[in-house]
C-alpha cells in the first residue's frame, strides 16, 4: 500500500494552495514528484492514491506521469544514467560511449545493477549540445565525455 | 460541441462556393454543407475540434501556413481551397507519415470497406511507399476487454478512442500513454476497458485498431445486409444499426454519423455495451420457436391461436368477463400491446389489463419532455432513477448537458449511484421515506416550513429548501424520475410535485418517466392498463370511450396485474394470457406466484425465450420478438420510432399478425393488416395523442407522440412513515444492467460482467449486526430468503439492506410481497 508521508503531505498542501479547488488537477506534476521524492519511483498505488486526491482517473494519472521520462515508474538505482542519444552527442559518437558504460556496469540500457547503485537509460536532448556528448547523473551534469572520463565518475561514486 | 443556441452568421468561399454558417463552425463542418468533404481522422463532432492528425489541412488565404480545418473556426469573408496544389500536397504527406508503420493488413482487417484510413489513402494518398527500413511492430489482437479487441499497430494515435471515454462517457478510463511513436491506448495498469459504454470506440475508431470481438473475422463488411432499427432494452430505445448475413446476426453498431446520421434526438449517436453485444437472444438455443400445448406437442400456429381465443371466450361464456386477463409487457411494441388489448375489451369484455408491478397511471401533469430537453433545461431533478444501471445512454446526455451545457443537475434517490459525480447537489433519503420528502419538497416550493426529517427520511429541512430554491430559481425544470422505484403514495406525491413546480411562476416544467422497459411509455399510452383505456382515456369518460370502441365498451375496473395474480390463487381468475413477461421470476411473492398461476384452468404464455413461466403454461405461443418483427415503440421522451426488423423468420408469423388473428378467430369481420404499419395506422384513429404518427411521419427520427393530461393528482400529505421491528432492515432492491436473466444467458459476451448477490448494508447497521464485508448472509423475510454475500458501504442510509438484481436464479423477487408495502429483511450469518 502506498501512503504519502508526513513530509510529503505538508508539501502537497504547499501545492495545492497554489490552484483553485475547481482546477487542482493542475498539481498533478507537483504530486507525481513527491510521490517519487519519496519512494524512488511512482508506483501504481501511487498514482491511484493521486487520483482521490486530485479526482482524477488512475488511468489519466498513468497517462501524465508515462508522458515524461524523469518520472520513473520502476525503482530505480541510487544514481541514475541519463546518457544523451540526440543529435550532437551521436554525431561525437555516444553510442559507442553508452555501450562502453553499459559494459562497465555490467547491464543493458534500462536496466539497474544489481547492487541497486546504477540505472542507465537513454535519454533525448539534455540541452547541452555545447559540450557533447552529455549524461546526467542523478541532478548533475557530465560533459565531453570519453570512456577514460566515464570510468573516472563511476568509480568516484562507487 | 455544438452550442445550445447560435444566431449569428458568417459567409465565406470554400472551394469557390459560398457558404453561410453560424459563427463558430468549424472549416470542416462548414465544407459539409455545400457537400465538400475534407478527410479526418482525429475529428469527431460529438467530441469537439482537437487537431492533431493533421489529416483535414487546407489553405487558408491570407495564411502563411496550411491549417488544420477540423480546428480552424470559419470567418466572415474568408477564402479556403481544399484542392489547391498546397493543400493536396500537404496531405499527402501527412498520409506517407500515417501510414509509415501501419501494416498492409487491409485483406484481414475488419475495417477494411468501412474504413476512413483505407478511404483518405485511396483519395487523398500516395500511391507508392518510400519506406525502405523495417516497420515498427506493435502488439497484435490484444483484448481490451472481452467484447473490446486492439491490434496497436494499427492505431494512428488519432485519439478519439480516449477523448471520447474523457468527453463523453467521462470515465477518462482509456488513455494514451507513454508518447511519440511508442504512444499507446491503454487503460490503468492495462486493467480490462470495462465501461457501460465501451462499444462506441469500436465505431468511432477511424482504422481497424479497435475491434469488435465478437465479430472479428466473421463477415466483410460488404457482405452484410444492414438494418436501421432500435436497441430493444431499455427506454431509450437507441437507434442501432444491425448487420446480417444470410440472415444470420453479425453485429450491432450505433447509429452514427460514420455509417448513417446519427439520431440526436434520442442517443446523440451512442449505444450501450448492452444493446451492442446483448443482441444474442436472437439465437439463443432457449427460444421458443414452436407454439405447443401444456403436454409439449408442437401446435401450428394457426391452430395454438384458434385454441388461444375460443378458449378464453369459452371462459368468458362459463364464468363471465371478469374470469380472464392479460398481463403484458413493457418490451412489447405499441401494435402488439395495442392489438391485445383490443381482444381483451373488445372481443373478451374485460379490462383485467395489465403490464406491470408497480403503480403508475398514464398521463403528466406538465409536458412529457423528450431526451433532447434535457440540454436546453436549466436544471435537472432526478428522483429515485438510477439511468446508469436503468437506461445507460440517458446516463450520458446528463452528463453532456451538465459539462457543456451549464445545466444544473440536482439528485434526489434513496442510493448512491453514479449521477452522484455530476450533480450539484445530491440528496440521499431513507430507502422507503420518497413520499415524506416529496411532499416535504412540495411544501418548500409553497413557502411553507419544512417538518423535520431527520429522523424519518435522513434529511435536514434545509437540504430540501435549499433543492426548493434552486427549483425556483431555475426558468427550464426537467423532472427525470424511475415511477417504479417509488414505494407507497409517493406515485401521487410525484405527480403532486410536477403540478406544483409546473404552477411557479415563470416557470416550465416537463417530466421523463423512465420505468424499467423498451416500451414503458407505448404500453401505457396504448391501454394496457385496468382503468384507462388508450391514449390514457379513464374508465370515467365513458363517452369518448363509447364513440371510439363501442356501446359494449366494457367500464368496469379491471385487476392490476398483481390482483390478477390473487385471483388466480383464489379461483377467482380462469383464464390468463402472459405476453412477453416471467411473472414466476419477475414479480413479487417469487415461487407463490408460480403457485398461483397453476391454479388456472387456463395459462396461455406468449413469449420468445423458455422462463419459468413457459414451463407452467397450458398452451405456449411462440413469439418472435425484437430482431424479427417490425412494430414502433414509444421511449421515454415520449418518442415514436420504428423498430424494423433485421433478421426474417418465414415459418413462424410475427406476433402482431398472430394476435389479430386471436381477434379474427373471435370476430370474422374484424379487419386483418397488410403490415405492422396497418395497425399502427389503426393506432392513430384510435389512440389520442397518437394522430399524427404513421410510416412517414416517424422515418429518420421518428415522431413525438402528445402526451396525455393526468387525471386529477391525489394530494394527501405525507403518509406515516412505517417502523422498523426486532431490528428489520428496509429492502431495496436496486438494478443492475447486466444482470444474468433469459437475455444476457451464460453464452452471452457480457457474461463476465455478471455479479453474484451482494447485499449492501449501512457501516452502522453492520457494525450492530456484527458484519463485516465479504461475510455470507441470508437475506431473510417471512419464508423466504436469498443467499447474498455482505458489503458494507455507504450506498443508502442507515436502517436499510440494498440488493441489487444480479440474476434470475438469485430469486429476489421472492423477499417482496405487496409492492406497496414496506419489505422488512432480517440479515443472518
Ligand atoms: S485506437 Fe483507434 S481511435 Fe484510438 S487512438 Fe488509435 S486509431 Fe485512434
Ligand atoms: S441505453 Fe438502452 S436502448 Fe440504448 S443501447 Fe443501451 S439498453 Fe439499448
Ligand atoms: S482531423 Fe484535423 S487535425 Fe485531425
Amino acid at each position: 500500500m502506498f501512503a504519502f508521508s508526513e513530509t510529503s503531505e505538508k508539501e502537497i498542501e504547499k501545492q495545492l494552495v497554489k490552484y483553485p479547488p475547481e482546477r487542482k488537477k493542475s498539481a498533478i506534476l507537483a504530486l507525481l514528484r513527491i510521490a517519487q521524492q519519496q519512494n524512488g519511483y511512482v508506483s501504481a498505488e501511487a498514482m491511484e492514491e493521486i487520483g482521490r486526491r486530485l479526482d482524477l482517473s488512475p488511468a489519466y494519472v498513468e497517462s501524465v506521469c508515462s508522458f515524461y521520462t524523469m518520472y520513473y515508474t520502476r525503482p530505480v538505482g541510487k544514481y541514475v544514467i541519463m546518457f544523451c542519444i540526440n543529435v550532437s552527442c551521436h554525431l561525437l559518437d555516444c553510442d559507442n560511449l553508452l555501450e562502453h558504460t553499459a559494459k562497465k556496469l555490467n547491464i543493458q540500457v534500462g536496466e539497474t545493477t544489481a547492487d541497486k547503485m546504477f540505472t542507465l537509460l537513454r535519454e533525448e536532448c539534455l540541452a547541452e549540445c555545447s559540450r557533447a556528448p552529455v549524461m546526467r547523473i542523478n541532478n548533475d551534469y557530465h560533459v565531453n565525455l570519453t570512456p577514460q572520463k566515464i570510468d573516472q565518475i563511476l568509480d568516484s561514486l562507487k | 460541441m455544438p452550442k445550445k443556441t447560435q444566431t449569428e452568421t458568417v459567409t465565406l468561399t470554400i472551394d469557390g462556393k459560398t457558404v453561410t454558417v453560424p459563427k463558430g463552425t468549424v472549416a470542416v463542418d462548414a465544407a459539409k454543407t455545400v457537400g465538400i468533404d475534407i478527410p479526418v481522422f482525429c475529428y469527431h463532432e460529438k467530441l469537439g475540434p482537437f487537431g492533431c492528425c493533421r489529416m483535414c489541412l487546407v489553405e487558408v488565404e491570407k495564411m502563411p501556413k496550411l491549417a488544420t480545418a477540423c480546428t480552424q473556426a470559419v470567418g466572415q469573408d474568408m477564402v479556403i481551397k481544399t484542392d489547391s496544389p498546397k493543400a493536396v500536397k500537404g496531405r499527402q504527406g501527412v498520409l506517407e507519415f500515417t501510414l509509415l508503420n501501419h501494416p498492409l493488413d487491409c485483406p484481414v482487417c475488419d475495417k477494411g470497406g468501412e474504413c476512413p484510413l483505407q478511404d483518405n489513402t485511396f483519395e487523398h494518398g500516395p500511391d507508392l511507399t518510400r519506406t525502405e527500413f523495417t516497420r515498427y511492430n506493435r502488439d497484435k489482437a490484444v483484448p481490451l476487454s472481452p467484447v473490446v479487441t486492439i491490434d496497436r499497430e494499427r492505431c494512428i494515435a488519432c485519439q478519439r478512442c480516449t477523448r471520447y471515454s474523457d468527453i463523453v462517457e467521462q470515465e477518462t478510463a482509456l488513455v494514451m500513454v507513454n508518447r511519440g511513436f511508442q504512444n499507446r491506448v491503454q487503460t490503468f495498469q492495462d486493467r480490462p476497458y470495462d465501461t457501460r459504454f465501451s462499444g462506441n470506440v469500436v465505431d468511432i475508431c477511424p482504422v481497424g485498431a479497435l475491434t469488435n470481438t465478437t465479430y472479428r473475422f466473421k463477415s466483410r463488411i460488404w457482405d452484410l445486409d444492414n438494418a436501421e432499427t432500435l436497441c430493444a432494452h431499455c427506454g431509450v430505445n437507441c437507434n442501432i444499426v444491425v448487420g446480417v448475413r444470410s440472415n444470420e446476426f453479425m453485429r450491432v453498431q450505433a447509429k452514427s454519423g460514420e455509417n448513417s446520421q446519427a439520431n440526436d434526438a434520442v442517443d446523440d449517436g451512442w449505444i450501450c455495451d448492452k444493446g451492442r453485444f446483448g443482441y444474442g437472444f436472437v439465437e439463443s438455443s432457449n427460444r421458443v420457436l414452436k407454439c405447443r400445448n401444456g403436454k409439449g406437442d408442437t401446435l401450428e400456429a394457426n391452430d395454438a391461436l384458434g385454441q388461444a381465443a375460443t378458449q378464453l371466450k369459452k371462459i368468458t361464456d362459463e364464468h363471465g368477463p371478469q374470469s380472464v386477463g392479460f398481463i403484458g409487457s413493457p418490451y412489447g411494441t405499441n401494435e402488439e400491446l395495442y392489438l391485445y388489448q383490443k381482444l381483451f375489451r373488445q372481443q373478451l369484455g374485460t379490462n383485467n389489463i395489465d403490464f406491470k408491478t408497480y403503480r403508475q397511471t398514464p398521463g403528466l401533469p406538465v409536458e412529457h419532455y423528450d431526451v433532447g430537453d434535457i440540454e436546453t433545461s436549466d436544471m435537472v431533478l432526478l428522483i429515485a432513477s438510477d439511468p446508469t444501471e436503468e437506461a445507460p445512454v440517458l446516463d450520458l446526455r446528463i452528463k453532456k448537458s451538465v459539462s457543456f451545457f451549464d445545466v444544473k443537475l440536482a439528485v434526489l434517490n434513496d442510493q448512491k449511484t453514479d449521477m452522484d459525480k455530476p450533480a450539484a447537489s445530491s440528496l440521499r433519503y431513507n430507502v422507503g421515506s420518497e413520499a415524506e420528502v416529496l411532499s416535504a419538497l412540495i411544501e418548500a416550493l409553497n413557502d411553507k416550513p419544512v417538518r423535520g426529517l431527520e429522523k424519518t427520511a435522513g434529511i435536514a429541512p434545509k437540504q430540501i429548501k435549499d433543492l426548493a430554491a434552486t427549483i425556483q430559481g431555475s426558468g427550464k425544470v426537467c423532472v427525470i424520475y424511475n415511477p417504479a422505484a417509488l414505494t407507497g403514495s409517493a406515485s401521487d406525491r410525484i405527480l403532486e410535485l410536477l403540478q406544483t413546480i409546473g404552477g411557479l411562476p415563470d416557470k416550465q416544467c416537463g417530466a421523463i418517466p423512465v420505468a424499467p422497459g423498451t416500451n414503458a411509455v407505448g404500453a401505457l399510452d396504448m391501454g394496457a392498463h385496468p382503468n384507462f383505456y388508450p391514449g390514457g382515456l379513464a374508465l370515467s369518460d365513458s363517452e369518448k370511450i363509447k364513440t371510439l370502441w363501442g356501446d359494449e365498451a366494457p367500464l368496469q375496473p379491471g385487476l392490476s396485474a398483481l390482483e390478477m395474480i390473487q385471483k388466480a390463487a383464489s379461483g377467482e381468475l380462469k383464464g390468463l394470457v402472459v405476453f412477453r413477461a416471467n411473472p414466476v421470476v419477475d414479480f413479487p411473492g417469487g415461487p407463490t406466484v408460480a403457485e398461483a398461476l397453476k391454479k388456472l384452468d387456463y395459462l396461455v404464455v406468449h413469449d420468445m425465450l423458455e422462463t419459468e413461466t413457459t414451463q407452467l403454461a397450458n398452451l405456449v405461443l411462440a413469439s418472435n420478438g425484437p430482431g424479427y418483427d417490425d412494430g414502433t415503440t414509444t421511449n421515454i421522451g415520449g418518442r415514436v420510432q420504428f423498430r424494423k426488423r433485421s433478421l426474417v423468420r418465414e415459418d413462424h408469423p410475427p406476433d402482431w399478425v398472430l394476435i389479430s388473428r386471436m381477434i379474427r378467430a373471435l370476430d370474422p369481420e374484424a379487419p386483418s393488416y397488410k403490415n405492422s404499419f396497418g395497425v399502427t395506422d389503426e393506432i392513430s384513429q384510435k389512440v389520442p395523442g397518437y394522430e399524427a404518427i404513421n410510416k412517414n411521419a416517424i422515418k429518420g427520427m421518428g415522431m413525438p407522440r402528445k402526451g396525455s393530461a393526468c387525471s386529477e393528482v391525489q394530494g394527501n400529505g405525507a403518509p406515516a412513515a412505517e417502523k422498523s421491528e426486532n431490528g428489520a432492515l428496509r429492502l431495496r432492491v436496486a438494478n443492475y444492467l447486466f444482470a444474468h436473466d433469459k437475455i444476457l444467458d451464460a453464452s452471452s459476451p457480457l457474461s463476465h460482467h455478471f455479479k453474484s448477490s451482494t447485499v449492501y448494508l449501512n457501516a452502522e447497521d453492520a457494525k450492530a449486526l456484527g458484519i463485516e464485508t465479504g461475510d455470507e448472509v441470508k437475506v431473510v423475510s417471512g419464508d423466504a430468503e436469498v443467499s447474498a454475500e455482505a458489503e458494507v458501504s455507504d450506498r443508502c442510509n442507515p436502517g436499510a439492506a440494498l440488493v441489487p438484481r444480479v440474476s434470475d436464479e438469485q430469486g429476489l423477487m421472492a423477499l417482496v410481497g405487496d409492492p406497496d408495502a414496506a419489505v422488512w429483511v432480517q440479515i443472518k450469518k
